[in-house]
């Protein structure tokens, strides 16, 4: 039979398709067990052999709107002390997600920008709803003066669970220097004394009610925390930060301009 | 003879006949299961060195979809524009020296800006006039990756400063910077500009030289390999998706599309996110609909009718997450992948129409002149 002959080739082609042959089906091995969700078949890979392989170049998840898909809005909403002439005065909520939404919202191009104020949300709600009630309690008492940011971590982890408490203050954090800039957007940088947050979450109507004309969105869960003193991190550029938000805030409210 | 005394005759002869026959019975079974034996091994060794024959040849002797991986390489150049031109007015707000508050300069989320190579745009945040430059500068690469040209050079330094700039900033990032990222790297293993680029047009006017057998062969060998690791790469991203879902109640009760599609972020046409999901069998069409896909897509790919199912499907699918949840450049990266399943022969009888449709105006707007 002449179809199984095989044709003359050099052996150093034939020992480098072995090699890349073998080192393809490694890849590919070590791809399925990464993307597939996490099973006993990759105990069969001695070690930290499959991460070390597949992070950072490889590194990827699939668990998207999986088990349960999104069913809820993060909201991020700012308010601000402000020295309006000499008096200090309590501004209204800024919806952030309405004016950063905006930008998504009817568009078929969709900037990342549009999601930020809800990944923000996201991020420090989540980290707020891990802490005990202890520390919520905390979390919603005011902290602006001298060292505060020190002192809030410090009462705090008083209460124990460290790693809970630094993750939320990492996140917190950077809700505030987020908070901070919005303020300063809104009510200009020199008038803002102490900025306050309120990351939220609201589920939408449930799939089953959807056609009942009664039905109402369950209610809003918000993440309770104190006012705080402003952050602003090094290297950042307010204005680049003002330009593109008030330019979109006027777009969503027309008639404050 | 009457029938009686046959009968007799036969009952006699039978136990004179029984020994031979059982003796023969045993040596011709023992020959039996020996020529069985060699037989099946045959078959098997036959079988096994044709195989491998088979994919030696197919792995050796020439590159497997050019069309498809050149469309790849299209799309994925297309994505990477669109995506850098629609967030060019917010560059500096979301990326830029404007985002500086999401904490990322100073420790940032990825791993990719703690490696050198991939630490440009990183370094560059704070610094409007060399962040826009950058960004300029990608936006130019990602036009000379769909042309095709140079791209054994350009596709390089084109995926370095991609995964330099998506990677810069972590929290707006989605799981379609993942796939373009891993795709781009392996596509530097396969010929993506063989066909439908400038390399092609400049490799016909002035032909290089032959290159030898041996290297020739072992670019084929990459190539195909490439394309290999593309489909499993892929392939495993769908069964792994319908695995992840499979789990979950609104999944499995078929109602799982309405939750985010009503929600702010990932229901961006509020109309539209109603109209799809008023009608209840629509959305368990849609949501059961996306997971039987995803987990039966690599199997569907083995025969021709099968295969244009799940294309079909698996491009509305995308097509609808790109418009409906407002995630056009996650999806169009993911298509781009896709088009290695379309076989050359279908690229080609497609650019033939295309041309001949082109041509056909052509005339007719010389006769019309």
């Amino acid at each position: 039979m002449t179809e199984k002959r095989f044709k003359r080739r050099k052996p150093l082609v034939r020992i480098a398709m072995t090699l890349a042959a073998v080192f393809t089906a490694w890849h590919i091995f070590a791809s399925f067990l990464w993307i597939a969700p996490y099973s006993p078949l990759r105990e069969v890979v001695p070690g930290n052999m499959l991460s070390s392989y597949m992070i950072p170049m490889f590194g990827q998840s699939w668990s998207v709107f999986a088990p349960e898909p999104i069913n809820g809005d993060y909201k991020f909403k700012v308010r601000a002390i402000i020295d309006s002439a000499g008096e200090t005065v309590t501004t209204e909520w800024i919806d952030a997600t309405e004016v950063e939404i905006s930008m998504i919202q009817y568009k078929l191009f969709t900037p990342r920008a549009g999601i930020q104020s809800s990944e923000v949300s996201s991020q420090v709600k989540g980290a707020f709803d891990k802490l005990t009630d202890d520390h919520k309690v905390i979390a919603g008492l005011n902290y602006f003066k001298d060292d505060w940011s020190n002192r809030l971590e410090e009462k705090m982890k008083s209460y124990g669970s460290p790693k809970l408490v630094d993750e939320y203050i990492e996140k917190e954090q950077q809700a505030l220097a987020y908070a901070t800039q919005v303020a300063y957007a809104m009510w200009g940088e020199k008038n803002v004394i102490q900025v306050q947050f309120q990351a939220s979450r609201q589920n939408v109507i449930p799939f089953a009610k959807r056609h009942d004309p009664e039905a109402e969105r369950p209610n809003v869960k918000i993440a309770e925390t104190g006012w705080r003193g402003p952050i602003v991190r090094d290297g950042q550029n307010n204005k680049n930060f003002e330009k593109i938000f008030i330019r979109q805030y006027k777009k969503v409210h027309p008639s404050t301009q | 003879m009457n029938p009686q005394a046959t009968n007799r005759q036969a009952k006699k002869q039978q136990p004179n006949s029984s020994p031979p026959q059982a003796k023969f019975t045993l040596a011709s079974f023992v020959s039996f299961i020996w020529l069985l034996i060699k037989h099946v091994t045959k078959v098997i060794w036959d079988t096994t060195l044709r195989g491998i024959k088979f994919i030696e040849d197919w792995l050796l002797d020439s590159k497997k979809a050019l069309y498809g991986i050149a469309v790849t390489r299209i799309l994925l150049g297309i994505t990477a524009f669109g995506l850098l031109l629609t967030n060019y007015r917010t560059r500096l707000y979301s990326f830029g020296s404007g985002s500086v508050w999401n904490g990322e300069v100073l420790e940032p989320k990825s791993d990719f800006p703690q490696i050198w190579l991939f630490s440009p745009f990183h370094s560059a945040i704070t610094n409007d006039f060399v962040y826009t430059v950058l960004y300029l500068l990608l936006m130019g690469l990602s036009v000379l990756v769909v042309l095709g040209w140079r791209t054994k050079i350009v596709l390089p330094v084109f995926w370095v400063m991609w995964v330099s700039f998506i990677e810069a900033n972590d929290m707006l990032g989605d799981q379609g910077d993942n796939m373009f990222r891993i795709a781009v790297l392996i596509m530097f293993f396969t010929d993506t500009s063989a066909r439908w680029s400038f390399d092609a047009k400049r490799r016909m006017v002035t032909p290089a030289k032959k290159p030898s057998e041996t290297r020739e062969q072992v670019s084929n060998l990459l190539h195909n390999l490439g394309i290999v690791a593309l489909i499993a790469q892929v392939s495993f991203v769908y069964m792994s998706g319908a695995l992840y879902k499979a789990g979950g109640a609104p999944w499995s009760e078929g109602y799982a599309v309405y939750n985010p599609l009503q929600t702010l972020r990932f229901g961006t046409w509020p109309v539209l996110s109603d109209f799809f999901t008023d009608w209840g069998p629509m959305v368990t069409i849609l949501s059961w609909g996306s997971i039987i896909l995803q987990m039966g897509f690599a199997f569907m790919l083995l025969s021709r009718p099968t295969r244009v199912i799940a294309l079909a499907g698996i491009l509305s699918f995308h097509i609808g997450i790109g418009v409906l949840m407002g995630l056009p450049w996650f999806s169009l990266s993911m298509i781009a992948v896709d088009s290695i399943f379309i076989r050359d022969r279908t690229w080609k009888s497609m650019q033939d129409r295309i041309s001949s449709l082109a041509s056909q105006s052509k005339n007719s707007a010389t006769l019309k002149s």
